[in-house]
């Protein structure tokens, strides 16, 4: 993500009002204290003045819009993987099935033979999130996951679609069962008042406690490389030369690293909560 | 002293404090299952996870704290 000096080279090479933009969007993003690379959406929303509606109201939705090139770019590698469906594959399908496979292996690994229909929404969560976290590498673009927003929507998701999970599976009176945390003998039903918050607490905090996770990781990771970028480029800012030390490239493999990790605990933990909400009952019988 | 100063000050030292927890909680967390995957090779895939998730459980309450720090400052 060394697109700060990138974009600065070239922008300094080819237009120098561009170059002034790029580094007044640095120096502003500086100022609040959080450092960000400047991204495509910003640079064109500083050159045009706020003067195109188009560039506006994507700018306005930014987030949004960063998303859906992610979820554009997704699509359309599945489509043209499967378009000529073969025997023998062509590298590109060999590779799509190769990641549909293992990641139905890890699913079914937690979950059982019941996981299977499960797989394609806890699949699509794994590969959308590695897929965005890794976006933020790319120079004038950012992380979709590194906003509250993103994340925040892709838990409510996942907690929703849990909690249909187990209503279906329990019937609306084993829910009720279940959250109060399957009482049997009389010292478990006196227990219960004391047993229903709690697992209703619990319940809730599942959403917030997977999308601050996300959010936490994904943005300390943004700011850790805007941060030694802002360095390696102040340390020969007495030159006034554009040129920078690239200190962060170190810190980009371990980014690559945080980016699967936390796709993977995002994905591992949904799994987790599946098996809780539906083989509690059958592990019993 | 300045609030905003002393709100400086402490942050960083919060994230700090909350790193020591999750760095003793992590090093006890992989150390373990290390020492099971040597034993047991393979059950190597089973272990792995079951540590991802924990490392997952411990390093949030680190992330919560610099979540605080961001929302706050």
């Amino acid at each position: 993500m060394n697109n700060w000096l990138s974009l600065l080279m070239v922008a300094q090479a080819e237009h120098p009002v561009l170059a002034d933009t790029v580094a007044h969007a640095a120096s502003h993003t500086a100022e609040q204290g959080a450092p960000e690379f400047p991204n495509v959406l910003e640079i064109l929303h500083q050159t045009s003045h706020g003067d195109s509606f188009l560039i506006n109201l994507l700018f306005q939705f930014r987030i949004v819009a960063f998303s859906a090139i992610v979820w554009l770019i997704l699509g359309l590698l599945a489509y043209f993987a499967f378009r000529k469906r073969a025997l023998v594959p062509t590298p590109i399908q060999n590779f799509m099935e190769w990641v549909v496979e293992s990641l139905s292996n890890m699913i079914t690994g937690i979950l059982g033979e019941r996981g299977k229909k499960f797989v394609p929404f806890i699949g699509t969560l794994f590969v959308y999130i590695f897929a965005m976290n890794l976006f933020g590498l790319i120079p004038g673009m950012f992380s979709p996951t590194s906003k509250l927003n993103t994340t925040l929507a892709l838990a409510i998701c996942v907690f929703l679609y849990v909690q249909f999970t187990g209503l279906r599976s329990f019937g609306i009176l084993g829910y009720m069962h279940h959250l109060a945390g399957s009482p049997k003998s009389t010292i478990e039903w006196c227990l219960v008042p004391l047993n229903l918050p709690l697992h209703i607490i619990g319940e809730l905090a599942r959403p917030v406690s997977l999308s601050l996770r996300l959010f936490g990781n994904i943005t300390g990771e943004d700011m850790l490389l805007a941060i030694f970028a802002t360095l390696g480029v102040s340390i020969l800012s007495f030159t006034h030369l554009p040129v920078g030390i690239p200190l962060q490239l170190p810190f980009i493999f371990l980014a690559i690293l945080t980016s699967f990790v936390q796709a993977l605990v995002f994905t591992l933990l949904t799994t987790i909560y599946f098996s809780l909400m539906s083989t509690h009952d059958e592990e019993h019988h | 002293m300045d609030p905003k100063t002393s709100i400086g000050f402490l942050l960083p030292l919060a994230v700090g404090v909350a790193a020591i927890g999750s760095g003793l909680g992590l090093g006890k967390a992989v150390g373990a299952a290390m020492e099971a995957m040597g034993r047991q090779p393979e059950a190597a895939s089973k272990i792995q996870t079951g540590m991802i998730i924990g490392a997952a459980f411990i390093e949030a309450l680190t992330i919560y704290a610099l979540v605080a720090v961001i929302l706050i400052k």
